[in-house]
């Protein structure tokens, strides 16, 4: 063999041998198998009881064991209506001019426990929601009342169909129900046994809950989807301690950090250490805003409010206190991580988000014309969670209303007190963090700025953002809805009663070979884990 | 002896009871409770529903009738059930002892192995480099928070290894090389501090037994050097050693909080700190119950081995 012709030889095999090692890697054909390790950042609050509470902590993991009637695509990054697809109900549609919800539902779907899926099921949980009088079971706490309210009753003509018949159109319940908060209940469970137990019709089953310690999931064998899930089962490691946590994720003891956790800071040192782990950023639809109480003096003043949010630097406190790990925007999550986000153009006419200079100048005006000046400074007591990320955003704040003559000081409230006091009004001015399930202006909006809800901190209620609110629920034409959450959002920074600082984002991290585990624009609904897979 | 025993058992009677008092008062001075923190999960607050999960929890009674019922719940062995999972409170502490017990022997273990015989080379070779070295040895060791120290051997071993021990507790009877591997980092963690203090306290009473006249009489007649020290001084130097111990076995019952949260095992501090802000009222109480049989026991016991290790202490009768 001469040298040419061995050397073309050598060149043909090296050249086959690559084909045989990349091959595989190249391949993204889901393969079945394997157990994943998740983090989770603490025990589990409430069980599995996702209904009974507002916590992550809660409904991450509780996510695999239950199913919806809808649910967001957990293969697409933008949760909207357009991404809704059928889970315990096959399909749906709606009648009478969005006043009927039909859903046809699954045949041959069973609970972990062997009994049969049906539309009692369906009846039994979301009469229980929105406390229906004649409701078959009862919650000790029922946080999402206010996303119900609008049903009028749920029908069971028969055992794979169920009605919502609705007081008043609302396109956007659709987006309530694919909430990670709306699974459906099993009705001969009593509710109070989710707390301790999961009986779902969910991809994975529960097969120990060791306290303090993980739950693990093994695979649904008679799970409704055929083929799925793909993994062997679930293993969520409860880590208290963030450094931890940390060290878990870098050495591949977990596949996967725990959602709103990794901070842009963590991330990169993260990416540092271990270059191959893959991190995603995006919206985990939580902001960090102040509540003001307009029953109160001094924030009953409008002034006052408004010199508040024009004095607050906002891309300052991007950069100062998360690092660069948020980004602004009004009451809605800003455009590209939100679809009903504020445009550029008018997010810099709000108050707050023009140049600081001229903002802070703008806050001592409407100060002098409320007759607080630097010789008569107003003191206020600033409320917030002792909680390192709820504290370092209201130092911020205290520098900043300092600058133009307002002398605030900073009382940590322990988590036990803070909802009752915020609920019962009993502060000044608060600096407070919001978490939306959906992101949808309903599940936002009536929540956090209706009239008498017990989430709306600042007790602002205001006829005319009512009526608008009401307007955009029942629209139907999603461009019109679009202007109408556009106008909204403006009127409630010019209230300045809850003004909006920043929305903050998550630097999800998970190894390489985790496939198919996509984060969406919001913590709360993506975690199900029907569709991921293990490249290994 | 028996009678010595039994006095310090009605003694220690006595001192449980204050205790179950002093813990049922003061966490009932901590403000917020158990619906508290569940409509804080929630994000609102609902004073009808609360009331209602109150009367639930039996916590809508006076508090001295929620007393008596938990003092009686023990006397017949029930601890009553955890607010938080809703399962008796045993279910829940009883995987919790063990673990906790584990890891302060073996802290406690590398601590005497550590402490003493440096203890002993310190002060037999006082003011000496090798002496200056042990004690700036010893006192890194007390002044390194354990905590600190945990986490640091956590990064260590994760940036140099790109490994950590097992992150859920890995029982002897499945995996005994990885259960020792789970237990050895976070009980050399807190042992190095135990150490140091032990180390300090062998030292410097070993010393003063050294100058006494019958060490130099042993020194005078020629005896070999490690009978001297050995059998003759340490052997008298030793008291205030165990007493030590007993304390710090006594606090790392109750102060492996820190530890237990880095090396994520499920023991009872890490898990104590956890019902506490969860008010879970009859998993705190029963725990702190549990901490303080512990430490009642080990002075106990230290107490009696004052009798074992010197003839001259008798119990009265």
């Amino acid at each position: 063999m001469t040298a040419r012709r061995a050397s073309i030889v050598v060149i043909v095999l090296a050249a086959v041998l690559a084909l045989a090692v990349s091959g595989p890697a190249v391949s993204q054909t889901p393969k079945s198998g394997g157990t994943l390790n998740i983090t989770q950042r603490e025990d589990l609050p409430q069980g599995f009881a996702v209904h009974e509470t507002g916590t992550i902590s809660t409904s991450w993991p509780a996510m695999p064991c239950l199913n919806n009637l809808v649910f967001f695509d957990p293969l697409k990054k933008v949760e909207s209506l357009d991404t809704v697809i059928g889970e315990l109900a096959e399909k749906w549609s709606w009648q009478d001019n969005y006043r009927n919800l039909v859903f046809f539902l699954r045949k041959g779907v069973k609970w972990h426990d062997g009994q049969p899926f049906t539309s009692k099921d369906v009846k039994f949980t979301f009469d229980m929601l929105r406390e229906a009088p004649d409701a078959q079971g009862k919650l000790r706490i029922n946080p999402r009342k206010d996303w119900y309210t609008n049903i009028q009753n749920v029908e069971a003509p028969d055992p794979h169909t169920a009605i919502f018949h609705l007081k008043k159109p609302q396109p956007s319940l659709l987006l309530m129900l694919a909430s990670g908060y709306s699974p459906v209940y099993a009705a001969h469970v009593p509710p109070a046994a989710y707390r301790t137990g999961c009986v779902g019709t969910g991809p994975f089953k529960l097969k120990e809950w060791r306290k303090g310690e993980f739950v693990e999931f093994v695979k649904n064998p008679d799970y409704f989807v055929k083929g799925r899930p793909y993994l062997d089962g679930l293993k969520y490691i409860v880590i208290v301690e963030r450094g931890t946590r940390t060290a878990a994720l870098q050495a591949g003891k977990v596949d996967v950090a725990f959602p709103g956790e990794t901070t842009k800071t963590t991330a990169e040192q993260l990416k540092k250490a271990v270059p191959q782990l893959v991190v995603t950023p995006y919206s985990q639809n939580v902001n960090d805003n102040i509540i003001m109480n307009v029953k109160k003096p001094p924030f009953d003043n409008l002034k006052v409010r408004l010199a508040v949010s024009h004095a607050i630097d906002r891309r300052a406190l991007v950069q100062a206190v998360q690092q660069g790990g948020a980004v602004i925007g009004a009451s809605m999550a800003p455009k590209p991580h939100g679809v009903f986000g504020l445009l550029e153009k008018d997010l810099i006419a709000l108050p707050g988000y023009g140049k600081p200079a001229e903002e802070k100048d703008r806050a001592r005006k409407l100060l002098a014309e409320a007759g607080i000046s630097p010789q008569k400074p107003l003191k206020v007591e600033m409320v917030t969670r002792a909680i390192a990320v709820y504290v370092d955003m209201a130092s911020f704040v205290i520098n900043e209303l300092k600058q133009v003559g307002i002398e605030a000081t900073l009382k940590q409230v322990e988590t036990a007190q803070w909802h009752p006091m915020a609920t019962r009004g009993e502060y000044q001015i608060g600096a407070n963090l919001t978490g939306i399930g959906p992101d949808d202006p309903d599940a936002n909006f009536f929540e956090n700025y209706g009239c008498g809800s017990p989430r709306n901190y600042s007790a602002y209620c205001n006829e005319e953002i009512g009526k608008l609110i009401d307007a955009q629920s029942q629209e139907l034409d999603a461009r019109k809805r679009m202007q109408l959450v556009w106008d909204i959002q403006k009127k409630i920074e010019a209230e300045a009663s809850r003004p909006i600082l920043d929305w903050k984002l998550d630097y999800f991290t998970v190894w390489p070979h985790v496939k198919n585990l996509i984060p969406h624009q919001s913590i709360y609904n993506f975690g199900r884990m029907q569709e991921v897979w293990i490249d290994k | 002896m028996k009678t010595y025993i039994a006095q310090r058992l009605a003694i220690a009677v006595l001192t449980l009871f204050g205790m179950s008092v002093v813990i049922f008062v003061l966490l009932r001075l901590a403000p917020g409770d158990i619906v508290d923190i569940l409509f804080a999960s929630a994000g609102y607050v609902n004073a009808a529903e609360k009331q209602a999960i109150l009367k639930d929890l039996g916590m809508d009674r006076p508090y001295w009738a929620q007393y008596v019922s938990w003092i009686t719940q023990i006397l017949t062995g029930d601890l009553g059930k955890s607010y938080r999972y809703d399962l008796p409170a045993w279910q829940i502490i009883k995987p919790l002892v063990p673990v906790t017990i584990e890891l302060a022997l073996l802290s406690l273990v590398f601590a005497v192995v550590l402490g003493v015989p440096t203890g002993v080379i310190s002060a037999v070779r006082q003011d000496t480099t090798l002496d200056y070295v042990l004690r700036v040895i010893s006192l890194s060791g007390l002044s390194m928070p354990s905590f600190w120290l945990a986490m640091v051997i956590i990064l260590g071993c994760v940036t140099w290894f790109g490994w950590i021990p097992p992150l859920t507790y890995v029982s002897p009877f499945e995996n005994f090389k990885l259960h020792v591997i789970q237990f050895v980092l976070p009980a050399l963690a807190v042992g190095y501090r135990s150490s140091a203090l032990i180390m300090r306290i062998t030292r410097s009473s070993l010393l003063e037994v050294m100058r006494e006249d019958y060490i130099r009489t042993a020194w005078a007649k020629g005896q070999n050097g490690r009978v001297v020290i050995w059998r003759h001084a340490l052997k008298n130097a030793i008291l205030p050693v165990v007493t030590v111990i007993g304390i710090e076995f006594a606090f790392l019952i109750g102060g492996l909080v820190v530890t237990e949260t880095v090396f994520n095992l499920p023991g009872v501090a890490r898990f104590l700190v956890q019902a506490i802000l969860w008010r879970d009222y009859p998993v705190v109480q029963n725990l702190v119950m549990f901490i303080a049989i512990v430490v009642i026991l080990s002075n106990l016991i230290v107490d009696m081995l004052y009798g074992v290790l010197d003839p001259r202490v008798r119990y009265g009768s």
